[in-house]
């Protein structure tokens, strides 16, 4: 081994790893071992011209209402237009996009009816009444109404939940989306069904905040079959007859609380209570975390005709998109497309009058050669999304476009005030209260545009 | 754009993109320092030269126009020291150095704490005052503690100051050490400046397993683990379950650990390299069965530094009981409070100080004095599980921007644990528990194993590290370049 000073080392070390790194840049280092392909290594990547920009993706076409009651004026761009985009007019039956909706909201302001509700499925996104509490908030300042809506009897985010204080016991036994309910026990719309055990109870209590302060009317949502249940003291029996039964109380001023105890061994399933007032706008947050919209297929005919006796909605609004990008670069949805718009068809052949509004997916990022930019699988969703509300006669809200466009995850998730978290998909309550107040203004446009 | 101006983009400072140990360019200006280093090898200005401007040259890729602060707090503190020196009159030297001190924690302040006081200020007297938009110079934290130990020990005669302003500035513009220190002191560093520039086999096989070691840390540890898993958590805790809180939290202590340690290696390699010995920063912190021994072990030159420059002012131990239990508490406090500008991190350091007085007190007790063989062992492993316990609580406070973020955390660990879901949560995220275990392992193998790999590293010849390093960074692109894996709910 020679010996002596080695000064020149470190300056040989490096230059010679330079010099390797350099010449395996040339070639296609990009190879496969054992099924797993390297990634390519360019050490001179930074100081290579910058190609041209790739021309915009074909998705942008511009929808152009086809009939002449249209009230847009000019054929309006879906992918970069703010507003909602109410097809309701191409289906012939006026009233299916936004404007049953909006009429119901006027015959409200008019005192012609007591109570326009609207349900409000989506994913992860809208957990937590994120997003949801501020467009329920804003709709009740104006419109009159208090209460949180539904609630389930138990939830694994109920500690996030700022809207409404919620514990449960640990014996319940909750069938959903992602676990097979046996025979004879069938989903509600939340996607849950709750089975309780015989000691089982679920508390609700008000929270501290204008318009949830304290509970009014409260409806228990039921299934089919008999319950014994004790609401505080109070001894009630239960005997559903339909899929879904509610029995509805008006609470005693003197106890904010709710407590519901289960007391019988056979019980009929429990769907979950909901919170109102004498009259109003009731929003009901659907969520489910994890999945892409095409399990509301899972769902009977029967269960959504029931849950419309017991509980008509107004607007129906299906907010997903997060769990269809998983993979950011895939531009083909196929697999998506079809299961969800045979369960768009069947909720408009259900529902031929309500009003339903599609919100678009949400901008969300991934890392691409350091920088996280809009994943390209977005605007290939959003064309999807946008078709299926087009072609149905439905309402479209694009939410990627409301919230900035192009890169406007990664400005939520990386500007000073952060609007979303490094998920670069999910936004935290901020950002979900800026959405809310986009979306509340988008359909007080809607509502105002008739007016005029 | 053409090549040549994609080149002097590359040159000049870029806000998005400032200088990383782990980036291609790092490489590059590495390699151009290592030839002109080579060139003037045998001067010794023309070293403190090169070495100088690289640095300078290094900061502005950092910061950009900042690095005028060096020099400016380079040319206050070469200025105020060598008067300190000559001045005979004890109430002048005293005048003399707390200007230096009031300007260099002015400056400090400044940058890193004007908004947190008008924040406070806004609380106590519900005011409106707008925060200010500054921008915190890269380093500032270290080089205001590097300036502020050499005028002291000037002042207190423990060292004479360099004769030399360029000398000054390169010690403290020495670029290894810019962006996460170590805290180097002057009286170690200086004396090394006029040796010749001798390395041996030693030197470069200990440099290039500190560096390569360094990176390993940063990157393949810390970054995939924080990216893949552990920034999910802390974004919205309340969104997981209790255990998946957990190990979010293990996750993050090694987190904080590789990429602490990691540059603080790199700094040392390099400087190993270019014939600087600066003492070990970091000594295998979880390995501590007292959180008085975590603090031996952990960030050492900080910890020293303290010691030195607040701790013993302030009167150590040596004013009875109660004044040292306070001190203990000012000097975490003040070392909380260095870390940023919040009350999370005062926190941080109050739980710490408070668990050194407690642990002095317990060891006033003596009562594993007698203790031997297996119970001493077993009160050991307690020790290290206990200590990496309290330390890991404390970094839920240190990460969290807020005290309600770090509260949702316990609160999910508390009273959402849900240990039924741990094999599910393993399965949801195999390559971040493989890494993660492989760090925990690695911090744990014994002393001997690493020394192996060092004799090894410093027996290799010259193709030999070539070949080594190559392969290293082809596999640290690997890792960098990986599509960020997503958060799974194990929950519905």
């Amino acid at each position: 081994m020679p010996s002596g000073n080695k000064h020149p080392y470190p300056f040989l070390i490096t230059l010679g790893t330079l010099g390797c790194l350099g010449l395996l840049s040339f070639f296609n280092n990009s190879f496969s071992i054992a099924g797993h392909t390297l990634r390519p290594l360019d050490v001179l990547a930074d100081l290579r011209p910058v190609e041209a920009a790739a021309p915009a993706d074909s998705v942008a076409v511009a929808a152009v209402p086809d009939s002449a009651v249209s009230p847009l004026e000019r054929p309006v761009d879906y992918t970069s237009y703010t507003g909602i985009l109410d097809y309701g007019y191409n289906t012939g039956r006026q009233g299916t996009g936004m404007k049953g909706f909006i009429d119901a909201l006027r015959a409200l302001r008019a005192g012609h009816r007591k109570k326009v509700r609207i349900a409000y499925f989506g994913d992860s996104m809208i957990e937590g009444d994120l997003i949801t509490q501020d467009l329920r908030d804003s709709l009740q300042a104006n419109f009159g109404g208090k209460g949180v809506g539904y609630v389930p009897a138990t939830s694994v985010v109920s500690g996030f939940r700022t809207t409404i204080a919620h514990s449960f016991s640990g014996d319940w036994m909750d069938y959903h989306f992602k676990n097979t309910p046996p025979a004879g026990t069938e989903l509600g719309i939340s996607g849950h069904v709750f089975v309780p055990a015989p000691q089982s109870w679920v508390r609700y209590q008000p929270v501290r905040r204008k318009r949830l302060n304290e509970f009014n009317e409260v409806s228990l949502l039921y299934g089919r079959g008999r319950g014994d249940v004790s609401i505080n003291a109070r001894h009630i029996k239960l005997q559903g007859q339909a899929r879904i039964n509610a029995y509805t109380f008006v609470t005693d001023s003197t106890e904010r609380a709710v407590t519901l105890r289960f007391n019988s061994e056979v019980a009929a399933p429990f769907y979950g209570a909901c919170f109102e007032s004498s009259n109003g706008v009731f929003l009901d947050n659907y969520s489910f975390r994890g999945i892409s919209g095409i399990e509301l297929g899972k769902l009977s005919r029967r269960m959504w005709k029931d849950m419309q006796a017991v509980r008509p909605y107004d607007l129906i609004v299906l907010h997903y998109g997060a769990n269809v990008l998983f993979l950011p670069e895939n531009t083909r949805f196929d697999w998506y497309e079809k299961p969800m718009v045979k369960v768009v068809d069947s909720l408009r052949r259900l529902f031929p009058e309500t009003s339903i509004l599609i919100v678009g997916t949400a901008d969300k990022a991934y890392k691409k050669k350091g920088k996280y930019i809009t994943a390209p699988g977005v605007k290939a969703l959003m064309k999807i999304q946008h078709n299926f509300a087009e072609s149905r006669g439905m309402a479209y809200w694009n939410l990627f476009s409301a919230m900035g466009g192009e890169g406007a995850m990664a400005r939520w998730v990386e500007g000073d005030t952060a609007l979303a978290n490094r998920d670069y998909t999910h936004f935290n309550f901020r950002g979900a209260s800026r959405i809310g107040a986009l979306l509340y203004k988008a359909i007080m446009d809607e509502y105002e545009e008739g007016q005029l | 754009m053409s090549f040549v101006e994609n080149l002097a983009q590359q040159l000049l400072y870029n806000p998005e993109e400032p200088i990383l140990f782990n980036s291609a360019f790092f490489l590059y200006f590495f390699a151009a320092f290592l030839l002109c280093y080579q060139l003037v090898r045998n001067h010794e200005r023309g070293r403190v030269w090169v070495f100088t401007l690289f640095s300078l040259y290094f900061f502005y890729k950092a910061c950009g126009a900042f690095v005028g602060l060096v020099v400016l707090s380079a040319i206050v503190d070469f200025y105020l020291s060598n008067r300190i020196y000559r001045e005979e009159n004890e109430r002048t030297r005293r005048g003399l150095l707390w200007f230096s001190i009031v300007i260099n924690l002015g400056m400090l302040f400044y940058f890193k704490y004007t908004n947190f006081f008008i924040d406070i200020i806004n609380g106590i007297s519900s005011g409106h005052i707008s925060p200010v938009n500054i921008l915190l110079p890269i380093g500032i934290s270290f080089y205001t503690f590097e300036n502020l130990s050499y005028t002291i020990d000037v002042y207190r005669r423990e060292i004479k100051p360099v004769e030399r302003f360029l000398d000054y500035l390169f010690f403290l513009s020495f670029f290894p050490k810019l962006m996460m220190g170590p805290i180097v002191r002057a009286a170690d560093f200086i004396p090394q400046i006029y040796k010749p520039y001798v390395l041996t086999r030693e030197d470069v096989g200990k440099g290039l397993l500190l560096i390569m070691g360094g990176l390993f840390k940063k990157v393949v540890i810390s970054d995939f683990i924080y990216q893949n898993f552990v920034q999910y958590i802390f974004d919205d805790p309340t969104r997981y379950t209790g255990i998946e809180c957990l190990f979010g939290v293990y996750g993050y202590a090694l987190v904080i650990y590789c990429d602490f340690s990691g540059y603080s290696d790199m700094a040392i390699g390099i400087a190993r390299w270019m014939g600087f010995v600066i003492p070990p920063n970091f000594d295998k912190p979880y390995k501590s069965s007292s959180i008085t021994e975590f603090w031996r072990r952990w960030h050492i030159s900080l910890s020293s530094w303290l010691r030195d420059y607040v701790y013993i002012p302030l009167g150590g131990s040596r004013k009875g009981k109660w004044r040292q239990h306070l001190n203990l508490m000012l000097t975490m406090l003040i070392g909380g409070f260095w870390h940023g500008a919040s009350w999370n991190f005062i926190f941080w350091g109050g739980v710490h100080g408070a668990a050194l007085g407690l642990d002095k007190q317990w060891k006033k007790l003596g009562l594993l004095k007698n203790a031997g063989g297996l119970k001493a062992r077993l009160w050991k492993i307690g020790g290290v599980l206990f200590t990496f316990h309290l330390v890991c609580f404390c970094w839920v406070f240190f990460k969290c921007e807020t005290f309600g973020g770090a509260r949702d955390l316990l609160h999910q660990v508390a009273f959402n644990f849900q240990g039924g879901l741990g094999l599910q949560l393993l399965q949801a995220y195999p390559k971040v528990f493989v890494v993660m275990g492989l760090g925990y392992l690695l911090h744990f193998i014994p002393e001997k194993a690493e020394r192996q790999v060092e004799t090894g590293l410093v027996k290799l010849p010259l193709w030999g590290s070539i070949a080594v390093l190559t392969l290293f960074v082809w596999f640290l692109n690997e890792v960098k370049t990986q599509e960020p894996m997503l958060p799974i709910y194990l929950q519905f």
